[in-house]
């Protein structure tokens, strides 16, 4: 269990501030944040290496906000890996074991026990990151702290290293803090989402609740929401609507009148050529397509509707069925449920 | 003539400048020594066998500048780890507390010490009442040394640790190391070999130290003041072998030195 309660942490000019998350005993954790957000403080705090000038940290349940790092049952690993270059990979990952044998298999798991008479100048990028996951969890930690470990992989390897640390972290209740820029990584492998930027907490909670439901716009913007609105309430109570220059958003719950911002995600709206039959959802809007981009496995399209730009989200199989082109005519419905007041 | 042939020659020109200035500068340093080593060097080495005094002095020279490089070691290398690692208030005036050591002329220096640890001052008298001598006596040759050449050792330590990545002993004590023993399974291998270069710099340095140890202790005569001596009494004949000797005792470090470079190691990963 990690359990930080306003805490606070100084690198040089950087600061951490009431920093305050619970991630539980044997939950696995995402930090996300865009860079120089104070990720690698934030875990370089947990773990003792930065001192904390405020607040209080407990971590397994007992307070250890002034524990030195080799008393706290932590495991680090760095973006980088950060092996000692004078000792060979072996060495390595046997440096804080005290069994040979969890050593053996967490190297046999993520593949990287055949490497072990390597020197650590000759290895990968990639296989550093292994050898440093080894070599943190052959220690078997109470705690896991992880710092983009897998962003020198490519892909394949990095499903198999995200799904061996998965198996870790259910089999030994493994509590873990994971940094990421990914989102995918975050919402696949989190229970709990801690958004950090500029050295504070942006919001925290399920990543679902997070991704869903951004407490800012700021918040909505950086986890990618397509569609971010500043305005206000107009008419609050039950039929309540939201007004964002000529855009109107007809709103679930009954939100007090006043100034808030809108944010509908692209793929909760429902993508249309002819207009929509009569239906449960409370908003629907047209407009010419002034925009269609491939990205990945979706495409984002764009209409121009009532003033306003709206993106929506579909599959390339759908894509391939609407066959939608720039200047043709679309239709966009979500239900008012989808509408997030913050 | 086209204008990629002009910027060809001006490029040419400038090659054939540097080079000239280069080979004037490294000819000067080397031919002085070469010539020496040419001309005594076989004396000099002869002269071990035959000359006690020369092979007393050269033994004197090499203890006590192995003193002075290990007693620059054991205190230097805290301060040179803290002065790599640690940010604090003063960290400044002690830096260039260290230069001064390396800017006042050596013979000022000697003065300095005999009045700070001559009879006269009130450590040099507590010291000789406690039954250590400093003036005139090998101690003084190590302290003259020691002055001189310490702050050597501290620069070229503080590079030494200034490179070793502090994020690894931090991993280490994750790892469940105490501070200690972190430093010595990590830090210190990794800063081994700038260690020991900071140590052979500190020994050469303090093997051709003259003018505060001609100050301190003139006698026992380490080689330098020797090779003086016998300038001063005898001419130029009698100092060559000396002074031979001197130069063929300085390729032990240059040796060393070459050989720890050849085999250095990336400090981070």
């Amino acid at each position: 269990m990690i359990l930080a309660t306003k805490l606070g942490a100084r690198v040089g000019a950087f600061a951490l501030t009431n920093i305050s998350f619970h991630v539980p005993s044997a939950a696995y954790g995402v930090v996300i944040g865009p860079t120089g957000s104070g990720k690698t403080t934030l875990l370089e705090a947990i773990a003792g290496l930065v001192p904390a000038t405020s607040g209080m940290l407990e971590l397994s349940g007992h307070n250890a906000t002034d524990d030195s790092p080799d008393v706290r049952d932590v495991g680090l690993v760095y973006q980088l890996g950060l092996l000692f270059p004078h000792l060979s990979v072996e060495a390595n990952i046997r440096y804080g074991s005290a069994d040979p044998a969890v050593a053996d298999d967490v190297a046999r798991r993520f593949g990287v026990h055949e490497l072990f008479g390597r020197r650590v100048q000759s290895l990968s990028g990639g296989q550093r990151q292994l050898v440093a996951l080894a070599r943190a969890l052959a220690r078997r930690p109470g705690i896991l702290l992880l710092d983009e470990p897998f962003s020198a992989l490519d892909p394949a390897r990095r499903a198999a290293a995200r799904r061996e640390l998965r198996a870790i972290h259910r089999e030994w209740g493994l509590t873990t803090l994971h940094v990421t820029h990914d989102f995918a990584e975050a919402g696949s492998l989190g229970d709990v989402a801690i958004l950090l930027d500029g050295g504070r907490v942006l919001q925290s909670g399920r990543p679902a609740d997070v991704f869903r439901q951004p407490k800012s716009s700021y918040v909505a913007e950086f986890l990618g929401a397509e569609n971010v609105f500043a305005g206000e309430i107009i008419a609050g109570g039950d039929g309540a609507v939201f007004r964002s220059g000529p855009l109107r958003l007809n709103v679930a719950g009954a939100p007090p009148a006043g100034p808030c911002n809108a944010i509908v995600r692209a793929d909760e709206i429902v993508i249309t050529r002819a207009a929509p039959a009569a239906s449960s959802a409370r908003n629907h809007f047209s407009g010419r397509v002034s925009d269609i981009e491939s990205a990945g496995a979706t495409w984002r399209v764009t209409i121009d509707a009532d003033g306003a730009k709206l993106v929506a989200a579909m599959t390339t199989w759908s894509a391939d069925e609407l066959a939608l082109s720039v200047r043709d005519t679309a239709h966009f419905t979500f239900k008012a449920t989808a509408v997030h007041l913050c | 003539m086209t204008a990629p042939m002009r910027v060809r020659r001006k490029h040419h020109a400038f090659a054939a400048i540097a080079a000239v200035a280069s080979s004037i500068l490294l000819l000067f340093l080397v031919l002085p020594v070469v010539h020496l080593v040419i001309a005594a060097g076989a004396g000099g080495a002869s002269r071990l066998f035959t000359d006690a005094e020369l092979r007393q002095s050269l033994a004197l020279t090499a203890i006590t500048a192995t003193a002075a490089a290990l007693a620059a070691a054991l205190c230097g290398t805290p301060l040179a780890w803290l002065l790599a690692r640690r940010d604090f208030r003063g960290r400044a005036l002690i830096s260039a507390i260290l230069d001064i050591p390396l800017l006042i002329p050596h013979p000022v220096a000697g003065i300095a010490l005999l009045l700070f640890l001559g009879r006269g001052s009130a450590l040099g008298a507590g010291l000789l009442a406690a039954g250590l001598r400093i003036v005139g006596t090998p101690l003084g040759i190590i302290a003259a040394m020691l002055f001189v050449s310490a702050p050597l050792f501290v620069s070229g330590a503080r590079e030494a640790f200034a490179r070793v990545d502090p994020r690894l002993e931090g991993v280490a004590r994750t790892l469940g190391d105490p501070p200690w023993r972190a430093f010595r399974r990590i830090t210190l291998p990794l800063a081994a070999r700038g260690l020991i270069a900071a140590g052979v710099v500190t020994w050469a340095r303090a093997v051709s130290e003259f003018g505060a140890i001609v100050i301190l202790a003139y006698n026992p005569k380490v080689v330098s003041v020797l090779s003086y001596d016998r300038f001063n009494g005898f001419g130029l004949s009698e100092a060559l072998p000396v002074a031979a000797a001197l130069v063929l005792l300085s390729i032990i470090p240059l040796t060393a030195l070459r050989a720890l470079r050849m085999g250095a190691e990336p400090t981070g990963t």
